[in-house]
């Protein structure tokens, strides 16, 4: 593909960024941002329970910078910061500050005081009609060009079999590097399921810290796991990864680093991280579904891909539809009997590699068209549906 | 009959994957790259399932993407199904831990 044909069309931002959805975001969820959601089209919230409230320093930390990430990303033109939620109380989730580190990225941001403003129903009517207003602007902003530089993907590789990692990820692993050679960020991470291959991972470092870190948060994982006097396999793999050929963690993490491609690993961050610069980096993360999207967003990718196995489902058609919050989920396969299984739920087919009729090289420039047009306002089969899985963040420590 | 296709990933693998339901009995064309060697199959292997390329003794290493992916939890013979009923994981075995 010519660097000309490398751009997407996307909302400006005012801090140079460009989103590829256009929303107005109210945080934190709960009753209060539901409602205003319900009346005002183009609006989101985080569906989540993960609150604050008797959590420790370190996991209120972690909420707080996804709520922040989240409203920073750049598919969100404008967002309402409110105070009604069990969490407000602590410094790190306090809603002045949530709203405060928001409004760093130049865009619109309104704080309601909720008591302020005579308690939740009274609040209500000032939320709603600050949404109408919000998206009434927002819908005044116009997609323009941007380069390829400007998009930051999340990926995830789920339900893995073993086309996943012969061709499914690879393909993944393709499109990644072409993100990363035109300037661009990617994300991949799911900490267990480096282990068993996380020497590669290591070699392919920036530096020796780098390095270090990838063994180190591998090694962390692997700690934890023995801790539950248990053998791994009988958690992860889990038994749609077992039913599709997949033998053990090792083989499952030495096909799922092939999703992030080849080239070189900038750094490891914590869940919904910001990345202090572009290239690829390893998201220290958990790969459930309801957690991995939402952390990705909140680090600021526009657009979350799953990279479905599938051979071990039976025959679910609908496929998860958690959204990332803000952004778009798209879903990738590489099986042929997935595809047949899930055809309105699926974005991308990298099939033909198995079948020996695409090369992987193939693949990677027709996904990279098809990301492209999501980017540029193409649906994902999640988004014709309204229903969004709740979210839950990827808390560490235990809470009391 | 055709033969039936599988896919080895890498020189030091002692297993490969297969693209299509193999029967048992059926020859089986394993290829590497530009290379490819013919084995039968022992059993019915499925579709993205595992089939020794060669013998794999008890304790050795199960050897894929050139990498291993765990020991062998009893003897495998070539043209024998690979997967959680002979091959054991070597990490995050935390029911082996020594007891204090």
């Amino acid at each position: 593909m010519k660097e000309s044909e490398m751009k997407f069309l996307g909302y400006p931002r005012p801090d140079g960024s460009a989103g590829i959805r256009n929303y107005v975001l109210v945080l934190p969820g709960g009753f209060f941002a539901a409602k205003i959601c319900d009346t005002v089209a183009g609006t989101r919230t985080i569906v989540t329970a993960d609150n604050g409230s008797g959590r420790t320093s370190a996991d209120r930390e972690t909420i707080g910078r996804t709520l922040i990430g989240l409203g920073s990303n750049p598919n969100v033109a404008s967002v309402i910061v409110h105070s009604q939620s069990p969490g407000a109380g602590y410094p790190e989730l306090k809603p002045s500050h949530l709203a405060e580190e928001i409004a760093r990225s130049g865009k619109w941001v309104e704080f309601i005081d909720n008591v302020q403003e005579g308690g939740t129903f009274r609040a209500l009517e000032k939320g709603i009609q600050t949404a109408r207003k919000m998206v009434l602007e927002a819908s005044r902003i116009r997609r323009q060009p941007f380069d390829l530089s400007r998009l930051a993907l999340g990926v995830k590789c789920g339900h893995s079999d073993t086309t996943s990692g012969i061709a499914g990820n690879p393909v993944i692993g393709n499109l990644f590097d072409r993100l990363v050679e035109a300037g661009g960020t990617a994300f991949f991470g799911e900490t267990t399921e480096i282990i068993g291959a996380e020497h590669i991972l290591a070699r392919r470092g920036i530096n020796q810290e780098v390095a270090e870190k990838i063994l180190q948060v591998a090694a962390d994982t692997e700690k934890m796991a023995k801790l539950t006097g248990e053998d791994i396999r009988t958690i992860n793999p889990v038994p749609s990864n077992i039913a599709g050929g997949i033998s053990t963690l090792e083989e499952k993490s030495l096909g799922a680093i092939h999703k992030a491609g080849s080239s070189p690993i900038q750094g490891v961050l914590s869940y919904g991280e910001r990345p202090p610069g572009k290239g690829l980096y390893f998201v220290d993360n958990w790969m459930n579904s309801a957690s991995i999207f939402a952390g990705y967003a909140a680090a600021g990718a526009q657009l979350v891909i799953f990279q479905l196995g599938g051979g071990g489902l039976s025959g679910e058609d609908l496929l998860y539809t958690s959204s990332a919050v803000v952004s778009p989920l798209m879903w990738t396969t590489a099986n042929p009997r997935t595809l047949a299984m899930a055809p309105t739920s699926l974005d991308f087919y990298s099939g033909r590699v198995i079948e020996g009729k695409e090369t992987i090289e193939e693949a990677g420039e027709k996904l990279l068209q098809t990301v492209l047009e999501i980017a540029s306002g193409t649906l994902t089969r999640v988004e014709t549906l309204r229903y969004i899985n709740p979210t839950q963040l990827y808390l560490r420590e235990p809470c009391f | 009959m055709t033969a039936r296709r599988a896919l080895r990933l890498a020189n030091k693998d002692n297993v490969a994957t297969s693209l299509e339901d193999i029967e048992s009995g059926a020859v089986v064309l394993v290829r590497l790259g530009k290379d490819s060697e013919e084995i039968t199959a022992r059993e019915e292997i499925p579709f993205g399932f595992k089939i020794a390329v060669t013998d794999v003794p008890r304790e050795a290493p199960v050897i894929k993407y050139g990498e291993p992916i765990g020991v062998a939890s009893q003897d495998i013979k070539k043209g024998q199904m690979v997967h959680v009923h002979n091959i054991a994981g070597a990490r995050g075995r935390g029911d082996l831990n020594e007891r204090e």
